[in-house]
């Protein structure tokens, strides 16, 4: 029996492993085709490059401005997901402490934006970001992504705060700590969870997105973002695949690194994300 | 003052002080811009213009009774999403099923699925037009079969499936971690009792597996239906909503009504129908799925 049950789990491992090589050959082909010369990959996509041409990354590394733009989208990322991070365990900590009608009634205004789908209000968010001058800079991007990334936040700091015990505050409190230093040295440090799920969230999103950088950047060329930067690049080389895919290879590097490196973070963090809502 | 109102006081200075950031970032990024738009809906404004023209219900009349290709983009998104809710759950939870067995490679494989979600879609969409052009070239040398010299992206019928494909490739990984989680909340003895008591692994898995992780599948398709609805970045990528403009979604629609034929009074009239759309669908379903979650 038990060596019928291993014998089985191991043909199941042998079917799934070759479904999975199945299913990230096409990022395989990305790979190989990136290191072709063009005439190369006309003649045949499959097969593996003869000698590898490193000149279709340095080309699209240049074309694209490449530092720069990673540079924007980093800056962009990172004030995006500290901001998100700051203004959501400060206010979704206070709001699971006091239990007043008036609380609750803030913490519904809070929260409501997760029904609030973004294409619903993306053409009056230009408006609002035109008067507050926060298009057209990576900064301004990422001032914008506070309140679109705060509410989901929020609310999962709101429930993990329920398990953190009222004592400590009161601890805290006697001790002579003002609200804020209580709030930082003792309670933040222990949603540490709550904080990495937020963290890996929000990071995926703001590098990947597209559309928002689309709207307020699009207009001044320096301040593009790497997904931006990657479409002008496409439209321009879309026939020579081989610019193509190392524009695309290049593009997707840092979101690849920081997935192997922070790996199971981020599925228990996207993980976390999914379910509280 | 007395201690007890000074009390008060800083109490409700702290409570401002927690809480007015994150008020007016979330007022700022959307709840402002929700209300304006609602009320752009119901005028007429280039977007260059500060002026706003008021004309009552004639966006939503147009709307409804004129605009075929809103109709259309909205029967396409519709027949998006629905073909990507059930394909996306029942092949990640399948997937999930069966990575969920004892198996020592299951970490591993389980990150390996879950590599195309990380990428984003806008790449992703121009991954595929390079396998589907020069990739499926190569494949009909290789192969032979007429199956790779279809027009994929060009051809009005397949182009549903091409784009299909590609959003559930992108996304099962997520899913499959869903489910998997999900999976594992399942207690054992539950399935060892109905082992004894002689149900097949089928029997077992609608039984017993499947009514107890109904809350993962609430959750999946919930998000696979409003991801759905929302389809922008893989359309304008992978077919810019064409050929013609049989794969135009919604949320494109309402990105060129706007910011390419600058209506920007109609483009809002659009997104709060979009945002009553997905509003209703997504209260409608979780309610039914809910219903059928069952504790243990």
């Amino acid at each position: 029996m038990k060596k019928r049950r291993s014998l089985a789990s191991s043909l199941t491992t042998v079917v799934l492993s070759i479904i999975a090589l199945g299913y990230l050959y096409p990022l395989f082909l990305v790979l190989i085709n990136s290191f072709k010369t063009f005439s190369e990959i006309t003649s045949n996509v499959l097969a593996l490059p003869t000698r590898l041409v490193f000149e279709n990354f340095t080309n699209a590394f240049r074309i694209m401005n490449y530092p720069q733009y990673f540079i924007n989208t980093l800056i962009a990322t990172v004030v995006g997901v500290c901001g998100v991070v700051l203004v959501s365990s400060l206010a979704g900590y206070r709001l699971s402490r006091t239990k007043t009608r008036y609380s609750f009634i803030i913490f519904m205004i809070l929260i409501a934006p997760m029904m609030i789908p973004f294409h619903s209000f993306m053409i009056s968010l230009v408006k609002v970001a035109k008067e507050l001058h926060l298009i057209g800079s990576p900064l301004g991007l990422g001032v914008l992504y506070w309140g679109l990334g705060a509410s989901l936040a929020l609310f999962m700091y709101h429930g993990a705060v329920k398990s953190v015990p009222q004592e400590l505050d009161d601890c805290a409190m006697i001790d002579g700590a003002s609200p804020l230093r209580a709030f930082f040295q003792i309670i933040f440090p222990l949603l540490q969870p709550v904080t990495v799920s937020v963290v890996v969230i929000n990071t995926m999103w703001m590098w990947n997105d597209f559309l928002l950088p689309l709207l307020v950047l699009s207009g001044s060329k320096k301040s593009l973002t790497l997904q931006l930067a990657a479409y002008n690049f496409f439209g321009l080389y879309k026939v020579d695949w081989n610019y193509a895919m190392a524009g695309v290879l290049l593009t997707i590097l840092p979101a690849i690194i920081f997935y192997l490196s922070l790996q199971r973070y981020i599925i228990k963090g996207m993980v976390a994300g999914a379910v509280k809502t | 003052m007395t201690p007890l109102k000074r009390k008060q006081l800083s109490r409700a200075m702290v409570f401002t002080g927690f809480t007015l950031p994150a008020l007016v970032a979330i007022l700022i990024s959307v709840e402002i811009p929700f209300l304006m738009s609602v009320f752009s809906s119901f005028t007429k404004w280039n977007g260059l213009d500060r002026a706003q023209t008021f004309i009552g219900l004639e966006n939503y009349k147009e709307l409804i009774l004129d605009d075929l290709d809103m109709w259309k983009a909205f029967g396409f998104t519709l027949r998006l999403t629905l073909g990507s809710v059930i394909v996306t759950n029942i092949t990640a939870l399948l997937l999930a099923v069966l990575l969920d067995s004892d198996l020592k490679a299951k970490n591993t494989l389980r990150a390996a699925y879950y590599v195309p979600n990380i990428i984003s879609l806008i790449i992703i969409g121009y991954i595929w037009r390079f396998i589907f052009s020069a990739g499926f070239e190569s494949f009909y040398q290789i192969t032979g079969l007429e199956f790779f010299m279809f027009s994929w992206l060009g051809d009005v019928k397949l182009v549903y499936f091409s784009v299909l494909m590609v959003s559930v490739w992108h996304s099962l990984g997520f899913y499959l971690v869903v489910y998997i989680a999900g999976l594992q909340t399942v207690p054992r003895d539950l399935i060892e009792a109905a082992m004894i008591d002689g149900a097949s692994a089928v029997g077992r898995f609608f039984r017993v597996t499947l009514p107890l992780i109904m809350p993962s599948i609430t959750v999946s398709v919930f998000h696979s239906l409003s991801n759905g609805l929302k389809a922008f970045d893989v359309i304008f990528s992978l077919t810019n909503g064409g050929p013609g403009n049989s794969t135009t979604t919604i949320a494109l629609d309402i990105y060129r009504t706007a910011f390419v034929i600058n209506r920007f009074g109609y483009g809002t009239a659009k997104s709060v129908i979009l945002f009553l759309i997905i509003l209703i669908l997504s209260l409608f379903q979780v309610r039914m799925f809910k219903q059928r979650e069952v504790e243990v």
